[in-house]
């Protein structure tokens, strides 16, 4: 395929994720696949420089929460096709990150959003839900050995539990990058709980978390 | 505590405040429900399932700290979720302070054919919400009515993400919602009205879901505004007068369009957090009694002197804003805060709060 | 007329001149630290911090007198031995991990501490720095004789040896007794003899621990000579917390020197009147209502109590300060802390100074 149909092809998938086209994106994945353009190419230079133009969009106040939610559905529908046809250890994921809310909160779709963006850069992600015990965090930690854990919380009552939860992290890991996010908190908050990072929103939450990890490496 | 140089009783604070003279000085209030019950010793779950010991620690701690009584919250009148036959349970553990919503009652269309108005003797807390609005009826006290926007509650119904996707893909599903919620509303202020008569009903709502942290302006100009005028028209029907607004969270790109409709009666109190500047707020709402908006998690985690300046600026701004001023936290009154720092908000009034005589 | 200031109110509390209206002296250290969000430990290991908490808290609920920085297991530590500083949910104070003396022969081993290095003593004077500079009393805490020696060797081993072996109580109370007076010495050396008011809170000679007749040969000929010798050093007024059940001790009390006037404070376990009838002609009478009255009681209860307490104190001659009978518990709720207030208020009110 030349070099101008497979910049077309990635360029609809990409406008196909913008569009909110839950229906259309899956349909061009498989176009995709079947004109020969390798599964992580269109993943990564289709659907996920998609979600970077939505993340863009959203912080130009074009965007809004429903907007992203029906982009993040569009994505996840296009990587259900593409996903099985990655080539299995040929693409090292961008780093491990555990998240979750935070035991007695229960608002997640701050941490659905996260989740969405930090799938758009490739990272492998262990998704704990919401209202998640504290100790569960740790545990995650434990098995998976992740590079990141990011907490969140919408109350400024559960927000509590965040230095807790970071003092168990880093007990099991002192190296753990652990990164908050959440209406009621901000980088002085993230400070005195002893975190590593704040993000006030999805977008800078994944730019966070990959300058600390690069610059942990 | 009363201050040392008040020179009116909170009700006559209040009706200065209502009848648009400036009173002896800048009101306090909060919305408090959790904070006063573990104040006087009980814990954050009666603030909800007791009345009676919830208006009790809430008299108390609002005469300790000298708050005045605006609003009186202890909980929502009627609520989204738990009316309609959705599950809640109470807080309980070291870190919840509100009721928490664990199973929604619409999760597919086919749900909503299925939703009945709520029985407003029966439904979710309303019958405890009652027995709260009693004992203020019996101290002659305003007695509060406390909804969300029914944009807000329509999205509680669904929960937030479905209602949002809906707002795109199927908006014939949220006017559905919108329209029950709406009448919900409606149905349970008219049990109020009839058994404490208008007049001392103070209807309040606050409109989370509406902040521009989830949607547009566009959204809230399509789903929320019509049903805001269609609330107003309403309450003015049933001769409802005061109401207070709690625009919650940044609203910023909403101001212009709830400036513009501006359906309520003058003077309302509207809330505002920490978001909205409250010179902005002065300006687009000229008529009205400006409430905020000291930030909740400043007053959890900071230290009182940061408390302090942050209620000194905020009485510096609004204590001359044309509608008149009341200071408060700039959303509810966060459970575990330390007592010093909410000392400090009544410090504040007391050292600058003050109009001449 | 213009309320007086804490510092006028204790100022002429100590001077016998009228107060405005019932100063209320605090007992009041853990709590404060809730108040502020601090964990309970900060009130014993940050001099800073702590008085800070303290000065906030006290203005808050209009308590008077000043910060103060001490806790009842003083010794085992400035000794040797060890404490643990509260950080789990249910402590409130420190607490002993380890005594300096264990069996007969580590009592040879004992000597005295450093006033300027041992133990807490350094952040006791950091503290002191404190409240001479915000011109509060300058009251440094100890225990009692007694209270130190028990502290060193474990109030059992203390007991056993006063009925068994007399001579070894005796040799561990010469040492609490000579450090004792090394410290007051040391403040009095810093800040000048007028402004130091020592403390001595006296918990372990309770009669549920020891017999009067105990605290007449092994307590009060320590609290004799300490009395006299600290008069000597200039100080003019001493503070004697009583804690506990002292009722068949307090006639010994009177013959202690505590200065013109002393300070005596007491356990809810002692009437106040019996207290007045006793002590009030040379002392101030601080006290004493139940913490745990205050920790759990329904407010009515709470205010119709501080009057009593009030109503009873204002007959002391020498004068009347409300307290907690011993400290107030972290997890009061603060609202029956502003009944206190509101109480003093109410009924603590003396007519113009």
């Amino acid at each position: 395929m030349d070099a101008d149909r497979r910049a077309a092809f990635l360029k609809q998938l990409h406008d196909a994720v913008v569009d909110m086209d839950e229906e259309k994106t899956p349909r061009l994945c498989r176009e995709a696949l079947e004109a020969g353009i390798d599964a992580y190419t269109a993943i990564m230079q289709g659907l996920a420089a998609g979600m970077d133009t939505v993340g863009r969009l959203y912080e130009q106040k074009e965007y809004f929460v429903p907007e992203l939610l029906l982009c993040s559905d569009a994505m996840y529908a296009g990587l259900e096709v593409l996903r099985p046809q990655v080539k299995v250890g040929e693409h090292e994921a961008a780093g491990k990150i555990i998240m979750g809310v935070v035991e007695g909160d229960i608002h997640d779709i701050g941490k659905t959003l996260v989740k969405t963006m930090f799938e758009a850069a490739g990272w492998e992600i262990f998704d704990l839900g919401k209202d998640v015990k504290l100790e569960r965090f740790a545990q995650t930690l434990r098995e998976t050995g992740a590079d990141v854990v990011a907490l969140s919380a919408l109350m400024t009552t559960s927000m509590m539990a965040m230095p807790k939860a970071i003092a168990m992290l880093k007990a099991v890991d002192p190296k753990v990058i652990v990164l908050v996010g959440g209406a009621p908190l901000n980088a002085e908050i993230a400070r005195q709980y002893g975190a590593d990072g704040y993000a006030p929103d999805a977008i800078a939450a994944v730019e966070t978390a990959g300058r600390l990890f690069t610059k942990a490496a | 505590m009363h201050l040392p140089q008040d020179r009116m009783t909170s009700q006559e604070r209040m009706a200065a405040l209502f009848a648009g003279r400036r009173p002896d000085r800048v009101p306090l209030g909060a919305m408090s429900t959790g904070f006063n019950t573990r104040n006087a010793g009980h814990t954050v779950a009666e603030a909800y399932e007791d009345p009676e010991k919830s208006f009790a620690d809430m008299q108390w701690t609002t005469e300790q700290y000298g708050w005045d009584p605006i609003p009186q919250y202890a909980g929502h009148t009627v609520l989204g979720a738990w009316d309609f036959g959705g599950q809640v349970r109470m807080p309980r553990g070291e870190y919840e302070g509100a009721l928490v919503v664990t199973d929604y009652p619409v999760k597919t269309e086919a749900d909503i054919e299925r939703l009945r108005l709520p029985d407003p003797r029966t439904a979710g807390r309303i019958p405890l919400a009652l027995r709260f609005a009693r004992l203020q009826a019996e101290q002659g006290l305003p007695v509060y009515f406390f909804s969300r926007s029914p944009f807000t509650m329509a999205a509680n119904i669904a929960g937030i993400d479905r209602f949002l996707r809906w707002t795109m893909k199927r908006p014939e599903l949220c006017e559905q919602l919108l329209a029950l919620s709406i009448d919900h509303i409606f149905n349970v202020l008219g049990l109020w009205v009839d058994t404490f008569g208008a007049e001392r009903v103070f209807a309040w709502m606050s409109s989370p879901t509406e902040s521009n942290q989830l949607v547009s302006p566009r959204i809230v100009k399509k789903f929320a505004l019509p049903y805001h005028l269609a609330y107003h028209r309403r309450l003015a029907d049933l001769g409802v007068r005061r109401f207070g607004f709690h625009i919650c969270g940044e609203q910023n790109l909403n101001l212009p369009l709830l400036a513009e409709a501006c359906p309520w009666s003058h003077p309302s109190v509207l809330s505002f957090g920490h978001e909205v500047d409250l010179e902005t707020a002065a300006a687009h709402f000229p008529k009205d009694i400006l409430f905020g908006n000291i930030e909740p998690a400043v007053i959890q985690t900071g230290t009182p002197e940061a408390v302090y300046a942050l209620c000194r600026a905020a009485i510096e701004k609004g204590k001359n804003a044309p509608g008149g001023f009341i200071l408060g936290p700039g959303c509810g009154l966060p459970v575990g805060a330390p007592p010093v720092n909410v000392y400090a908000m009544t410090r504040a009034v007391h050292d600058f709060g003050w109009y001449a005589a | 007329m213009h309320p007086m200031t804490s510092r006028e109110r204790t100022d002429a509390i100590l001077a016998g001149k009228p107060v405005d209206r019932i100063p209320h002296f605090p007992f009041i250290l853990g709590f404060c630290a809730r108040n502020l969000g601090y964990p309970i430990a900060t009130i014993y290991s940050d001099a800073e911090k702590s008085f800070a908490a303290q000065k906030m808290t006290f203005e808050q609920y209009g308590v008077d007198w000043g910060p103060l920085y001490g806790y009842a297991s003083y010794g085992t530590w400035e000794f040797g031995g060890q404490i643990d500083m509260p950080t789990g949910a249910y402590q409130q104070a420190p607490a002993h991990k380890c005594f300096p003396v264990k069996a007969e022969e580590d009592i040879d081993r004992l000597i005295l501490p450093d006033v300027r290095t041992a133990g807490c003593l350094p952040i006791a004077m950091a503290f002191s720095r404190l409240q001479e500079r915000h011109e509060t009393p300058i009251s440094v805490v100890m225990g009692g004789n007694f209270t130190i020696a028990g502290n060193i060797c474990a109030v059992e081993r203390l007991c056993r040896w006063m009925i068994k072996k007399p001579e070894l109580a005796h040799r561990i109370l010469r040492l609490a007794t000579d450090h004792i007076l090394d410290i007051v010495t040391h403040w009095v050396e810093t800040f000048g003899a007028e402004r130091v008011i020592p403390q001595f809170w006296e918990p372990l000679a309770s009669n549920l621990i020891i017999s009067p007749r105990q605290f007449r040969h092994f307590v009060l000929p320590y609290l004799v000579e300490t009395g006299e010798r600290i008069q000597e050093l200039g100080v003019r007024h001493v503070l004697h917390h009583i804690c506990g059940d002292q009722n068949a001790n307090l006639p010994m009390w009177a013959e202690v020197p505590m200065g013109d006037p002393g300070l005596c404070s007491f356990g809810e376990e002692i009437d106040i009147d019996r207290a007045i009838a006793v002590l009030g002609a040379q002392a101030v009478i601080i006290g004493n209502l139940d913490p745990s009255l205050l920790l759990t009681g329904e407010p009515a209860e709470i205010l119709e109590r501080c009057r009593q307490t009030i109503e009873k104190g204002k007959r002391a001659p020498r004068g009347f300060m409300f307290s907690v009978g011993c400290e107030l518990a972290p997890e009061t709720p603060g609202y029956h802390l502003f009944l206190v207030q509101k109480a003093l208020e109410r009924f603590g009110t003396l007519g113009e100074p």
